[in-house]
């Protein structure tokens, strides 16, 4: 895949949210997207049509993060107000608000199976709830973090969180295992590569770091971007060719997975770029900012 | 996309706009839906201002009540006093509302009390209070230009207009609109005249009539809205005040409406806020926060501004784009700033600051620095006088004959050149007699010397002056060989040798220069060596100074200043490249090849780990710890690795088999006190011990063998011997049993299997400490078997690393024991392959030999062991193949956790650490290559 091919046509402009968009994220076969801000709102889009289809109300503060599961029937979110949300799709109900964390939620992610949520918090903790049964009681408090947890990714085995402190901590529940892998620099998001092997860490040093999981050792560093005081995202290409980070003068970067040479970069945003999503299949791409829109761009 | 094309039809715009929803519908929906209270109505509590629970049950009351909900004090009501004497009657008292009142209801009372806000009661007496305290707020603000308060107190602003003064005589009564409906119409009619009786002076009819009809009109219409009445009642500019302290008629928003408007709109918005809540908030609103609030959206009056309220992503360019005004107007948050500025002028009220004064400091010239001053010390070394330039340049004289003396003489030149004057000094004094040395005193050869030794001398000051164009910094430059070499801790003991070698050599057998070069350098082949292997090809300046420092190291002895080179590395690179040329220079000393030399400089934190020390001076020590501070931080990332619990729960939900299943909680509980008692201080040792290992882990992954052995060593397997290995197999299951026997019997079937292996387990620590004795981590039993298997699978690197540790340990008399249980084993294995559903069966056979928890396990692991060889011949799935992987580990975690229990819990962690990576990870080695190898097709 080369340069060319990567989505850095902007195919819609998503208005809607009144103040800074803070994530955007597809949904599992990216055909719809789902995105939350500062106005307290989650919103549904089409991102191929650009088209609003619903609007989600019932948080308090900003909403920070929402994940869809796989069945596109239930999606979660969570925000400042300490609270996770566990929502109906179709109705745009609340099934239930999961209570516990003492600080802002700063991300959640449905496992594989949808059975449980787990959200990263500002109380230094990862919280596993569960979907299934009535409890609002967390299934687990994960807090061996030192820091506030600022991301979360889960793969089918494992529970895997970013945090300020400096680590990414993998829980393999097969095992009873955590491994924690010091970066020596805050984590602001992690995501895992497409084939499971590696996990992608943005740090609040301008960085973005590629971590081999088995081993724990720096595959790749990637730089060039400003990220030092905002919450932005980095992922991988639906290839793994490229890694992709947002940045908070506005600018996304494309860098090449192996070699880290900045492959693109280009204005998205006016102001910092908050959130980055790249679609599962095809080569399209969310980015979200503070300046209220979220951009939907193709090759 | 094109599924949901089929799924759904697009007919218009499909947003529902939000904004139609209003505030008040939302709440009640909010209500309505229970969102607004966290808690349920009857968990709520009513409190009192103070906190206090306000009702208490029925059932429930008088636990805390009191008085306090009932009276203010601990007598309770006091009846008042009356006294009423024929003398003194008393007066029929009178009682009003508030002597009734409690204080809150007093409060509650007053608040309803209406007023006119200061805003529009511009005719009334707040308005007077009011401007006189703006006027002296403005009077604190900008110094007036006659200085003190005597004006301010003269001239007090006048709150009653003239044109109030002639309504109040026209019978207007203060707190009325002037268009009252209660007014009177007499009263109406009597100021229409005095306004006719004012206009007639003007004799303009025309005007009067057309506003007295525009009267006429408007006293038709009060009655009709309370709206309108008020509007009319109310002058038009009263409804615009004027709050700034522009002169009148100044706009200085005259050619930007823009910023007008968003001025009022701020002004506005901060009044609203500011009505809705009591005035001891709108401090703190109108504090530095509130501008932070993101724009568009407030919060809602229920909640409290919060930090979490403030914008970061838009609170930069939220400020800048206010027009910065000289003059704010006056609100209550000026006091804030009032503060501030009054402190800015520092002047005290009724005093302005001078504009000049007469008071000057004194002040001295600085003192004068010579013009060839240079701002650094110079130290006066020996060798510093005499690289000095030496202009005049002796003659060029023949070599005295005897080939000795000019050895001697050429040797010496050399020397004091390096060494400097003093040398030269010293031993002229020693030598005193020794007629070997009189060229030193203008004897014999004198001249030849003092030619040697001036070319020596030129030539170490070219080499110097060199150093010098190529490096900075000549402080370090100016470092002799003797304060450098007090510096590295190298004893002045070489040069007393070499005097007494000069000594010696007056003896007869001379040989002082060859002597030098001997003590000094080693055989040139290894610098040949060095040269001809070139570790550092790619990197021509590091390879040059490396030669520099294999030629320094091997003339050894007192270092030339060159070996002090300063560049522009850093002092911490500088020591590690050190260390990286002393590894070179090892390994090319001991005939190693070029590549590991090569890993050795990539990798150079493995020499550190290994403990090696490459230097022994004092300052080579410190820049070590130098060093490895840099490398920690350059060592990024660590890994750890830490045993973590998942609940059941989510074992079940994310589908995996919990690896903990059957354990009892990993959190170590003392049962009695005794037990806490007798843990105590193993478990202090413990942790000291574990602690000074821990930095060790970190350091180097190489040193199993050492933790293993400090393991073992505490570990009493005496107990066990005693205990259980004394005579045979069902001797030691049968106490067990028994006990196990006893506490199981009511238990059912299914329950039986996992209790059974637990109780086994707990009692077999409790016998433990009940004997006083830390249990074992590891049961022996399991290990022991293990050395046998590994004799016919061979199966490599995952295994081998564990059973290191049964070897150490084990006892001949043990291993008697363990081969027969090991065939015990085999048989019941064996048997349950052939009928699993028998091993159910006996698992509740209580009594039955086999059927401890300990021994099962063992059983399991074994199995797991065996067929775990058997899915690696046949290739099964990488998945499966982990996932047994991860059953044999959890019985290695069940024996870890044990051993934690046994106090031993970072040794634990060590084992567990390795072995469950090893064990884990050998399955991965095969995605790791499949996705090297796809990177490199990539590339």
């Amino acid at each position: 895949m080369s340069a060319t091919e990567l989505p850095t046509k902007e195919a819609h402009v998503l208005k809607g949210h009144e103040g800074a968009v803070l994530a955007a994220r597809f949904n599992g076969d990216g055909n719809y997207a789902l995105t939350c801000g500062k106005d307290r709102t989650i919103r549904l889009w089409n991102p191929h049509r650009g088209i609003l289809i619903k609007t989600y109300k019932s948080h308090g503060r900003e909403v920070r993060d929402v994940h869809v599961t796989s069945d596109n029937a239930k999606f979660c979110s969570c925000g400042g107000d300490r609270q996770v949300y566990y929502w109906d799709v179709s109705t745009g109900r609340v099934i239930r608000k999961f209570r516990g964390h003492d600080g802002e939620v700063n991300a959640v992610k449905f496992s594989d199976s949808s059975a449980v949520v787990v959200s990263a918090g500002f109380d230094r903790s990862l919280r596993v709830w569960d979907c299934r049964s009535h409890s609002v009681e967390p299934v687990q408090i994960i807090d061996t973090f030192l820091d506030t947890v600022m991301s979360v990714v889960l793969t089918k085995t494992e529970i895997i969180g970013g945090s300020v402190d400096g680590t990414v901590r993998t829980f393999d529940m097969r095992i009873g295992r955590e491994m924690s892998d010091n970066l020596g620099q805050p984590v602001n998001c992690i995501s895992i590569s497409n084939d499971g092997n590696c996990v992608l860490a943005g740090c609040l040093d301008s960085t973005l770091r590629l971590l081999d999981r088995t081993t724990g050792e720096l595959l790749q560093v990637y730089k060039g971007h400003i990220s030092k005081s905002f919450k932005t995202d980095c992922c991988l290409t639906n290839s793994d060719a490229h890694v992709i980070g947002g940045s908070e003068d506005g600018l996304v970067f494309f860098w090449d997975l192996v070699d880290a040479k900045v492959v693109s970069k280009f204005r998205a945003h006016d102001l910092v770029v908050t959130s980055v999503s790249y679609h599962p299949k095809e080569d399209c791409m969310l980015t979200s900012s503070v300046d209220g829109t979220v951009r939907v761009w193709k090759k | 996309m094109g599924s949901d094309e089929e799924d759904f039809v697009f007919h218009g715009t499909p947003i529902e706009r939000e904004d139609e929803i209003g505030s008040r519908k939302k709440k009640a929906v909010a209500l309505a839906s229970g969102n607004l209270k966290t808690l349920p109505a009857w968990k709520q509590e009513v409190t009192d201002e103070e906190g206090r629970r306000r009702f208490h049950g029925a059932f429930t009351g008088g636990y805390s009540a009191g008085y306090y909900n009932t009276v203010g004090s601990k007598e309770g009501w006091a009846p008042q006093a009356f006294t009423s004497s024929r003398k003194n009657r008393a007066g029929a008292r009178k009682q009003s509302i508030s002597d009734f009142l409690d204080e809150d209801e007093k409060a509650e009372l007053e608040g309803q009390s209406l007023s006119a806000s200061a805003q529009f009661d511009t005719f009334g007496f707040t308005a007077a209070e009011q401007s006189r305290k703006q006027a002296e707020k403005e009077q604190h603000e900008r110094p007036s230009a006659i200085p003190g308060p005597v004006p301010d107190e003269f001239i007090s602003p006048v709150s009653e207009s003239i044109g109030v003064k002639l309504l109040l005589k026209m019978g207007w009564r203060r707190g009325h609109s002037i268009k009252d409906v209660r007014a009177s119409s007499d009263a109406r009619r009597e100021a229409r005249k005095a306004f006719l009786a004012f206009s007639a002076d003007d004799n303009t009819k025309e005007s009067s009539d057309s506003l007295s009809a525009t009267g006429g009109e408007t006293s038709l219409d009060p009655q009709s809205s309370e709206d309108i009445k008020f509007s009319e009642s109310t002058p038009v500019y009263v409804l615009n005040p004027k709050q700034d302290l522009h002169g009148l008629g100044f706009d200085p928003f005259k050619h930007a409406p823009e910023f007008r408007e968003q001025k009022r709109s701020r002004l506005s918005a901060s009044k609203q806020v500011g009505f809705r809540k009591p005035l001891s908030m709108k401090e703190s609103l109108f504090g530095p926060k509130s501008g932070k609030i993101a724009p568009g959206f407030g919060i809602g009056a229920l909640e409290e501004l919060d930090v979490e309220d403030e914008d970061v992503y838009a609170g930069y360019d939220f400020d800048q784009t206010y027009v910065i005004e000289d003059e704010q107007p006056a609100r209550p948050s000026n006091e804030n700033r009032l503060r501030l500025t009054s402190k800015e002028h520092n002047v005290l009220p009724g005093f302005g600051a001078a504009s000049n004064s007469d008071f000057s400091v004194e002040r001295f010239d600085p003192p004068k620095i010579p013009k060839d001053f240079v701002a650094r010390h110079k130290f006066s070394g020996p060798l510093e006088a005499e690289t000095k330039p030496n202009v005049s340049a002796p003659l060029d004289v023949p070599p005295p004959e005897d080939n000795n003396l000019k050895l001697l003489i050429d040797g010496f030149a050399t020397f004091v050149s390096r060494c400097g004057k003093l040398y030269e000094d010293l031993s002229r004094e020693k030598n005193q007699s020794n007629q070997m040395f009189d060229f030193l005193r203008g004897g014999n050869g004198h001249d030849y010397y003092v030619r040697r030794l001036w070319e020596e001398q030129q030539k170490r000051s070219d080499q110097s002056k060199l150093l010098f164009e190529v490096k900075a910094s000549p402080s370090a430059q100016k470092m002799t060989a003797e304060s450098r070499g007090s510096l590295l801790g190298e004893s002045p003991l070489q040069r007393s040798l070499k005097e007494a070698d000069t000594s010696a050599s007056s003896g007869g057998s001379f040989q002082f220069p060859t002597n030098l070069s001997d003590t000094f350098t080693k055989s040139a082949s290894s610098q040949e060596a060095a040269e001809a292997v070139k570790p550092f090809k790619d990197e021509p300046a590091k390879q040059e100074r490396f030669e520099q420092f294999l030629k320094e190291k091997y003339k050894g002895g007192l270092r030339t200043t060159d070996s002090n080179r300063v560049n522009s590395m850093s002092e911490s690179s500088r020591a590690q490249e050190r260390l990286d040329f002393e590894a070179a220079a090892e390994a090319i000393e001991k005939g190693k090849a070029y590549k590991e030399v090569r890993r050795a400089t990539e990798k150079p934190i493995d020499f550190l780990a290994g403990g090696l020390q490459f230097t022994s001076g004092g300052t080579e020590q410190i820049k070590d710890t130098g060093v490895v501070d840099t490398k920690s931080s350059t060592t990024y990332p660590k890994r750890e690795e830490f045993q973590w619990r998942p609940a059941s729960l989510l074992c079940k939900r994310f589908d995996l088999p919990d690896p903990f299943m059957g354990k009892p909680p990993s959190a170590p509980r003392a049962r009695n006190k005794m037990d806490s008692l007798i843990f105590l201080p193993d478990m202090k040792d413990a942790r000291q011990v574990s602690e000074s290992q821990e930095p060790k882990k970190e350091a180097s992954m190489e040193e199993p063998e050492v933790d293993v052995e400090v393991e073992n060593v505490e570990r009493p397997v005496d107990l066990y011997k005693a205990i259980f290995s004394d005579d045979s197999e069902d001797d030691e299951e049968q106490p067990m049993n028994g006990k196990v026997q006893e506490s199981q019997e009511k238990k059912n079937e299914a329950a039986a299997t996992a209790l059974n292996r637990l109780i086994a387990g707990d009692f077999l620590e409790s016998l433990g400490k009940e004997l006083g004795f830390e249990v074992p981590a590891d049961v022996t039993y399991p290990e022991v078997t293990k050395p046998m298997e590994e004799g016919n699978k061979s199966k490599g690197k995952p295994e081998a690393s564990f059973e290191k540790r049964p070897e150490l340990k084990e006892k001949p008399e043990e291993k008697t024991s363990s081969i027969t249980l090991r065939y015990e084993e085999e048989k019941s294995r064996k048997e349950r392959e052939k009928s699993p559903r028998k091993r159910s069966d006996r698992n509740n056979d209580l009594s039955s030999s086999e059927s401890s928890g300990d021994e099962r396990r063992r059983k399991r692991s074994k199995k797991d062991r065996h067929r775990n060889n058997d899915s690696e011949s046949d290739s099964s799935s990488d998945y499966h193949n982990r996932d047994k992987q991860s059953s044999r580990s959890r019985r290695k975690r069940r024996e870890s956790s044990r051993e934690k229990r046994s106090s031993h819990k970072k040794h634990s962690k060590h084992h567990k650490s390795k072995h469950s990576s090893s064990s884990r990870y050998s399955p991965d080695d095969e995605q790791k290559k499949s996705k090297r190898e796809k990177q490199r097709r990539r590339d």
